[in-house]
C-alpha cells in the first residue's frame, strides 16, 4: 500500500502527526459528501487513460510527418486568411463569375472539413475511443464530400451560391 | 459469465502478477504469491461498478508491480 | 514545527515593538500575531479529499474554519495551519513557500495557481474551494500525479546538445542579446498550473504535451548555444504534440510566475512554419 504514496508525503504525515495536538477541534470540521445522489452527473466519466512505459521513460514521440505539422497548420493559416477577400470579393466587385464561386465554394469546404476534423482529433482522443474515433472520421468525410456535392449542384444547376446570398439579404 | 473490460483487465494484472512471482528466488516465491494474494483479495469486495476505485487500484497495482518485479527484490514479507 | 512557529512570534513581536513598520512585512510561516484586542476573522475553507486507502469512498470537500488574524497571508499558510492544528491527514505538496519550486500547484476559487503565492481573499467573505489540479489523477487529497507530465518533460531532451566542444575549451558563450531572448522562458518552474488549465491538454494529455512542455521546448529551440534545433524542431513535427494548441491562452491566465506559454507556443508555430 505504501509503496504509491511518496515516500515524502509518508514523512509529512508522520511528522504532522507527532507535533499535533492532542485537541483536537472536531466542531470545525464539517463533511460534505460530493455525490449525495446516486444519479449520473451531467459529465460522462473520462475514458480509460493508459500511461506507456515506466516512470523513468520518456513520453513516446510520434513519428515527424510535415504534411501533419506544420505544412498542414500553415495551409490551413493561408486558407483561413484567404477566405476573407473571397467573400468579400464577389460583393465589391458586384459581378457574377462562376470561378470566383467555385473557388470560395471550395476554400469554405475545406476550411470546414479541416475544422472539423481538429474538432475530433480534439473530442475524441484516438487512444482512448479509437473505434469511435473511426466512425466519426468517416462521417466527416462522408459530409464533406455530399456537401461538396451539393454545392456543385446547386452551383450548376441553381443560382449559385454569391447570387443566393444577395437574394436573401435583399428578401 | 461475459466479463466486462474492466474485469478482463483486472484478472490480467492478476495473472501477470502471479507470473512475476516465477521469476523470484524459489525459497521466498510463496511470499509474493502470498502477498499478491492478500492485496487483491483486501479488495475482492470493491462494487463492481465502481469504476473509480478499480481504475485507481488498477493503476496502483501496475505501479506496485514495477516497483516488485525488479530483480533486485528478492524477498517480501 | 511547533517551536519553531513560537519563536518566530516572538521575533516579531519584539521587533514590532522596536520598528514598527517591519512588522507589516514580516511574514512568518504560520502565524502573524496581531491578536488579543482584534476580533477574529473566521475564514472557512473547503477542501478537497480523497483518501487512497479507502478507494471505495467519494471524493468529498471538507470545511475548515480559521482565524485569520493568526494566520499568515498566504493560502498556503493557511494550509499548513489546517494541517497542524486541526487535522494533520491532510496531504499536500509544499517545499519553499515562495514560488519557487512549483510543488504547492492547485486549484484555488476555480484558478490554478501556487498555493503559496495566493492571497487568501480577506474581502469576500465567501469561503475558499481548494481542489488539486484539474484532470490529473489524484495520489492523496491535493497531491496530483503528475507522472505523465514529467515523462512528457524527459521526451524533449531538456538539457544542452552540441557536437562542436566550446572555443575557448572552457565554456559555451552567449552573446547578450542571445540570453535576452531566454527571458521570460528560463522562469518557468514547471509547476503544471498551465498545462492542468489547458483544454487541449485535458482531451488529449497523453500525446499532446501542453503549454509547460511547450514553453521549455521553446526555451531549447531558441537556446543560441543549442544545436540539435532541428531534431527538437522534427519532434514537434506531427498533428498531436504541438498542434493541439487552439491559442486558448488559458496558460498565460494561469501562470502564476507571470509567463506566457501562448506567445512562446505561436513562437515555435512560426518558426515551424517559415522555417528560420
Amino acid at each position: 500500500m505504501a509503496s504509491i504514496v511518496r515516500p515524502s508525503l509518508l514523512r509529512q504525515t508522520a511528522l504532522a502527526a507527532r507535533c499535533a495536538k492532542p485537541a483536537f477541534r472536531n466542531n470545525a470540521i464539517k463533511a460534505s459528501a460530493f455525490h449525495t445522489s446516486s444519479q449520473r452527473s451531467a459529465f460522462l466519466p473520462p475514458g480509460p487513460q493508459r500511461i506507456e512505459g515506466t516512470v523513468n521513460d520518456p513520453a513516446p514521440v510520434p513519428p515527424p510527418s510535415a504534411s501533419h505539422g506544420s505544412y498542414h497548420w500553415t495551409f490551413e493559416r493561408l486558407l483561413a486568411a484567404g477566405l476573407v477577400p473571397l467573400t468579400i470579393a464577389p460583393f465589391a466587385a458586384g459581378s457574377l463569375n462562376p470561378t470566383t464561386d467555385a473557388i470560395l465554394c471550395s476554400a469554405v469546404l475545406l476550411h470546414s472539413h479541416i475544422g472539423f476534423q481538429s474538432v475530433i482529433i480534439d473530442y475524441i482522443p484516438k487512444t482512448r475511443y479509437s473505434g469511435l474515433r473511426k466512425i466519426f472520421w468517416w462521417g466527416l468525410n462522408l459530409a464533406t464530400v455530399t456537401v461538396g456535392v451539393g454545392l456543385y449542384e446547386f452551383e450548376t444547376n441553381d443560382i449559385g451560391v454569391t447570387e443566393a446570398i444577395k437574394k436573401i439579404w435583399k428578401a | 459469465m461475459r466479463l466486462s473490460g474492466l474485469q478482463k483487465e483486472v484478472l490480467a494484472l492478476y495473472r501477470q502478477c502471479l507470473r512475476e512471482c516465477r521469476k523470484k528466488p524459489q525459497n521466498t516465491r510463496a511470499h509474493f504469491e502470498k502477498f499478491v494474494r492478500d492485496e487483491f483479495s483486501r479488495n475482492i469486495a470493491v462494487e463492481k461498478r465502481d469504476f473509480a476505485a478499480i481504475e485507481f487500484l488498477l493503476r496502483k497495482g501496475h505501479r506496485q508491480l514495477d516497483v516488485y518485479s525488479s530483480p533486485g527484490i528478492k524477498d517480501i514479507r | 514545527m511547533a517551536a519553531l512557529r513560537s519563536s518566530t512570534r516572538v521575533l516579531s513581536s519584539s521587533t514590532r515593538a522596536a520598528f514598527r513598520p517591519s512588522a507589516v512585512f514580516s511574514r512568518s510561516m504560520a502565524s502573524v500575531s496581531e491578536t488579543t484586542e482584534q476580533q477574529p476573522k473566521i475564514k472557512s475553507f473547503q477542501i478537497y479529499r480523497w483518501n487512497p486507502d479507502t478507494p471505495t469512498e467519494k471524493p468529498k470537500l471538507q470545511t475548515y474554519s480559521i482565524d485569520l488574524n493568526k494566520t499568515g497571508p498566504m493560502i498556503l499558510d493557511a494550509l499548513i495551519k489546517i494541517k497542524n492544528e486541526q487535522d494533520p491527514s491532510l496531504t499536500f505538496r509544499r517545499s519553499c513557500r515562495e514560488g519557487i519550486c512549483g510543488s504547492c500547484a492547485m486549484n484555488i476559487n476555480g484558478q490554478n495557481t501556487l498555493a503559496c503565492l495566493c492571497r487568501i481573499p480577506a474581502e469576500s467573505s465567501s469561503d475558499v474551494k481548494i481542489y488539486p489540479l484539474p484532470h490529473t489523477y489524484v495520489v492523496k487529497d491535493l497531491v496530483p500525479d503528475l507522472t505523465h507530465f514529467y515523462k512528457q518533460y524527459k521526451s524533449i531532451q531538456p538539457y544542452l546538445q552540441r557536437d562542436t566542444p566550446a572555443e575557448d575549451g572552457k565554456e559555451y558563450r552567449q552573446s547578450k542579446a542571445d540570453r535576452k531572448k531566454l527571458d521570460g522562458l528560463y522562469e518557468c518552474i514547471l509547476c503544471a498550473c498551465c498545462s492542468t488549465s489547458c483544454p487541449s491538454y485535458w482531451w488529449n494529455s497523453e500525446e499532446y504535451l501542453g503549454p509547460a512542455i511547450l514553453l521549455q521546448s521553446y526555451r531549447w529551440l531558441i537556446d543560441s548555444r543549442d544545436e540539435r534545433t532541428e531534431a527538437r524542431k522534427s519532434k514537434l513535427e506531427n498533428s498531436m504534440s504541438l498542434y493541439r494548441c487552439h491559442t486558448i491562452l488559458n496558460c498565460t491566465r494561469a501562470c502564476p510566475k507571470g509567463l506566457n506559454p501562448g506567445k512562446a507556443i505561436a513562437e515555435i508555430k512560426k518558426q515551424m512554419s517559415l522555417g528560420s
